[in-house]
């Protein structure tokens, strides 16, 4: 299974059929510790997708990220850890431009995806955003049906694609699709709210986007709600590059390959392999933090 | 455990909540004392204008004489035993069963009561306009020709669907050139031009032949309504068959109206009307009953309403008796008014002030609802420009609570002096009681959209929707029902608006409803104020009376409306 995951997340090997039934498999078997599995070739050898230059953010006056240089790289989940207040959210909002709708917000330096300034004046954010997908700490969905919800962002971005098999699929990529099939017409607010999370999972990988931002997304859910979220996590970082914040330092040694630690002040103070972060932390501040001795 | 230990638990009363009572006290004082003055000046309006006390007094008994209180003698109207014991006694009891016994029912029971009332309303307006403003064949001509822009505006959206900007100018051009013509009618009759396109409408009504009256009700009102009607049922019984069963049995109905006519003498529009808006959604909703089967008891409520009211009425006939000698009834309703009180009606009022109403929810409900998207979506927060829309809401908020003689002065100034748009006419009554709502439908409308939940944008933004994607898609259906309240509440106060159309110059009475919307018009609220200076007495108490009655049942009826939006919405969300 390693093998596998391995020479998938080499860039250019397109495997996706065989993957979704791995991650089938994988999930029949309930593993949720895959991701310490994974070796560091891994992580070094995957190509940069979204790469930050100077990164400063201001809300008015206050500075809410300082300097951040940051290389996350492709199909792999990347957590953004650190105390409330330590600016990850907001580094996560400028990924995709959803900073835009703050009006108080000032940016400044360089966001690159694929190479591109995604704060150049010739990007169109909401083409961005339909790159770049995110899912959000409370789930949100929208007060329509099931199948209405998942096909959303198939009708605002027009795409001529065939809506019923697009919507099974991707409630299927979330786990979703065995509780809902027969109820597809059913007001999504009738769901639990692991299932609304893993509906706004599946709305967002509906338009198949190359990014997934993740901010909380198990922070309003019970153990086995988390659980399942996380597996599903796993799962999407075979065909997708996550991005997720979380307060649960558990949860990011448990699912993620890469690891940034914001500290207070909006300070990006050290980024680094998932594993290395946690058993052999460079700075002193980043271990208090993670051992709990601050924060 | 010594006694006099004082108990923790504040038995001996060292929590002091004196205070608290006295402020409950004076709470419950204050709603009472509102309430019940409130509601004692509409139980004098309603006597007045009902006089229940009247009638004949058909049976007095003179009881056997009791050593102390001396002989009595007890006057029993007719009318009210007839009725307490035909209608009051069964409905009360049958209430009461609803509220011990089966409270599903008693909603039904409601339902099924205030559906035909507000059908009948509906289709007593639909009357109204066929009769004063629009002749049925205009009606006819206008649904086709709007149904055949939306072919145009569908057929270009198969032919060319990589074209928006195109098909955003052809949705709005396409209607107006096809039942306005170019230049528009009342465009072209403002600036004095000669029309030069003839638009679709006017080449439909200039056909040799047009179908009968009630074909066309039955073709451009029965047909649309059957065609929901079908989808409703069909998508409620999950079946199409189902559906289109129901759709062709609701146009059967409707085309049972040519029958009717030879057999009866119910002239056949009539029968189409009624039918379509009344009875059609009537008979859904008792389907749905049934099928779910559940407070079924509640449709007894209906037929016991009616059933009692017939036999009442019957009842009086048989025994010769004679109801009360009501100021409000149908003659009332419609007819015109008249220097005698008892000939005098309200009926140019009536359609003055519905007329009146219309020109306000066109000009208000796209204004208001569209400033307020606006300032709620697009309008900049922050900076200088947040600073100056931050003054644009203060002064909204001014502005709502102007004077209405302020208003009227306005209008006055701007729409009669200014654009000499005639004086006293239904446009310029609705348009300045429209700017005087304005502020009070775009702040509650703001409200509305305020309400919807941050989360559910970013969720819109986040899939890649552009701002007009989202706001169409998420926060316009999340606010509607918001909003359709906040308006109707605004257009109640509206329709009772009476110091700018005073100033405005319409009539104190006007014989004849207004001749379109640029004829002169009265107004229920102005032609109450002229009745208040009759120096007839009947005119100030019974008369008057009437009018306030039916001036408060409009308005009552526009608020439930708006309450049962929202409780629709709000359980559906």
């Amino acid at each position: 299974m390693t093998q596998n995951e391995m020479t998938d997340s080499e860039p250019g090997i397109d495997s996706q059929t065989t993957t979704t039934d791995e991650a089938a498999s994988e999930s029949l078997l309930g593993t949720t510790e895959i991701a310490d599995d994974r070796g560091a070739d891994a992580v070094s050898s995957a190509e940069t997708v979204i790469e930050t230059r100077d990164l400063n953010v201001y809300y008015d006056d206050v500075q809410a990220l300082d300097d951040i240089n940051m290389e996350i790289p492709e199909n792999q989940v990347t957590a953004l850890i650190g105390p409330s207040g330590c600016g990850k959210s907001t580094f996560l909002r400028c990924i995709n431009r959803m900073n835009d709708l703050v009006d108080s917000a000032r940016i400044e330096g360089e966001l690159r995806f694929r190479g591109k300034n995604v704060y150049d004046d010739d990007v169109d954010p909401v083409a961005l955003r339909r790159k770049i997908g995110m899912v959000f700490q409370h789930p949100n969905p929208f007060p329509k049906s099931i199948y209405d919800n998942v096909a959303y962002g198939l009708r605002v971005q027009n795409m001529d694609v065939d809506t019923d098999a697009v919507v099974e699929e991707s409630l299927k990529k979330a786990a979703l699709w065995d509780e809902v099939k027969d109820q597809l017409d059913r007001s999504a607010l009738d769901l639990s709210g692991g299932q609304q999370q893993r509906l706004c999972i599946a709305r967002a990988i509906a338009v198949d986007p190359e990014v997934i931002l993740m901010d909380e997304p198990a922070s309003a859910l019970d153990p086995i709600a988390t659980s399942k979220i996380e597996d599903l996590i796993d799962e999407l970082a075979e065909e997708y590059t996550v991005v997720i914040v979380t307060h649960n330092m558990q949860q990011a040694a448990r699912i993620s390959n890469k690891t940034a630690v914001f500290l207070t002040g909006g300070e990006l103070v050290e980024f680094d392999d998932t594993e290395t972060i946690f058993e052999n932390p460079e700075h002193q501040r980043v271990e208090d933090y993670i051992t709990g001795k601050f924060g | 455990m010594a006694t006099d230990e004082p108990s923790w638990y504040g038995e001996d009363s060292q929590v002091s909540q004196v205070r608290g009572r006295l402020f409950e006290a004076v709470c419950l004082t204050a709603t009472s004392v509102g309430l019940v003055s409130v509601l004692v000046l509409l139980l004098y309006v309603a006597r007045d204008a009902f006089r229940p006390f009247t009638g004949d007094p058909s049976w007095a008994l003179t009881l056997p004489t009791f050593p102390v209180l001396g002989s009595i003698t007890l006057v029993i109207p007719g009318w009210q035993l007839v009725f307490f014991v035909t209608l009051l006694l069964p409905i009360t009891l049958l209430a009461v069963y609803y509220y011990r016994v089966d409270s599903p029912a008693g909603e039904v029971a409601y339902i099924t009561t205030g559906l035909p009332i507000v059908g009948l309303l509906l289709a007593g307006s639909l009357f109204v306009i066929f009769a004063e403003l629009f002749a049925v064949k205009a009606w006819f001509a206008s649904v086709l020709s709007l149904a055949a822009a939306g072919a145009v505006i569908y057929g270009h959206r198969r032919l060319r669907s990589e074209a928006p900007l195109e098909r955003l100018v052809l949705t709005v051009v396409v209607p107006i050139v096809f039942v306005l013509g170019v230049p528009p009618v009342s465009v072209a009759r403002l600036v004095g031009l000669p029309k030069r396109v003839v638009s679709l409408q006017e080449l439909i009504l200039k056909l040799p032949y047009l179908p009968l009256p009630s074909l066309q009700l039955l073709s451009t009102l029965t047909l649309p309504v059957a065609a929901v009607a079908g989808w409703f049922v069909g998508q409620r019984r999950d079946s199409r068959t189902d559906g289109i069963r129901a759709a062709a049995l609701v146009v059967a109905g409707g085309a049972l109206g040519l029958l009717v006519e030879a057999v009866t003498g119910v002239a056949a529009p009539t029968w189409v009307i009624i039918y379509t808006v009344t009875a059609v959604p009537v008979a859904v909703y008792v389907e749905g009953i049934y099928r779910r089967n559940e407070g079924v008891s509640g449709l007894a409520f209906p037929v016991v309403l009616v059933g009692g009211t017939l036999f009442g009425v019957l009842t009086m006939r048989v025994l010769g008796f004679s109801g009360p000698a009501s100021w409000l009834d149908w003659a009332y309703l419609t007819s015109a008014p008249n220097t005698t009180p008892e000939l005098a009606g309200i009926y140019p009022a009536l359609v003055g002030s519905v007329m009146i109403l219309i020109v306000i929810i066109a000009l208000t409900f796209p204004i208001g609802v569209g400033a307020a998207l606006y300032l709620e979506e697009y309008a900049p927060s922050s900076g200088l420009a947040g600073k100056f829309v931050t003054l644009i809401e203060i002064n909204i908020a001014n502005l709502a609570g102007v004077p209405s003689v302020v208003y009227g002065l306005l209008g006055l100034g701007l729409f009669i002096n200014r654009a000499h748009l005639p004086g006293g006419s239904v446009v310029v009554g609705g348009l300045t009681i429209g700017l005087l709502i304005l502020p009070i439908i775009i702040i509650s409308a703001q409200e509305a959209i305020d309400a919807v939940p941050d989360s559910l944008r970013q969720a819109s933004y986040g899939m890649g929707a552009t701002r007009w994607q989202t706001t169409r898609n998420v926060v316009l259906p999340e606010a509607l029902p918001g909003i359709m309240t906040g308006t109707i509440l605004g257009l109640g106060r509206a329709i009772g608006e009476t110091a700018p159309l005073l100033l405005v110059g319409v009539a104190a009475s006007v014989r004849l409803a207004p001749a379109g919307f640029f004829g002169k018009t009265g107004a229920m609220p102005r032609q109450i104020f002229a009745w208040a200076f009759e120096p007839k007495a009947d005119f100030r108490y019974g008369v008057l009376a009437a009018g306030v009655v039916t001036l408060i049942a409009v308005l009552l009826v526009m608020n439930a409306t708006a309450i049962i939006v929202r409780n629709k919405y709000q359980r559906d969300a």
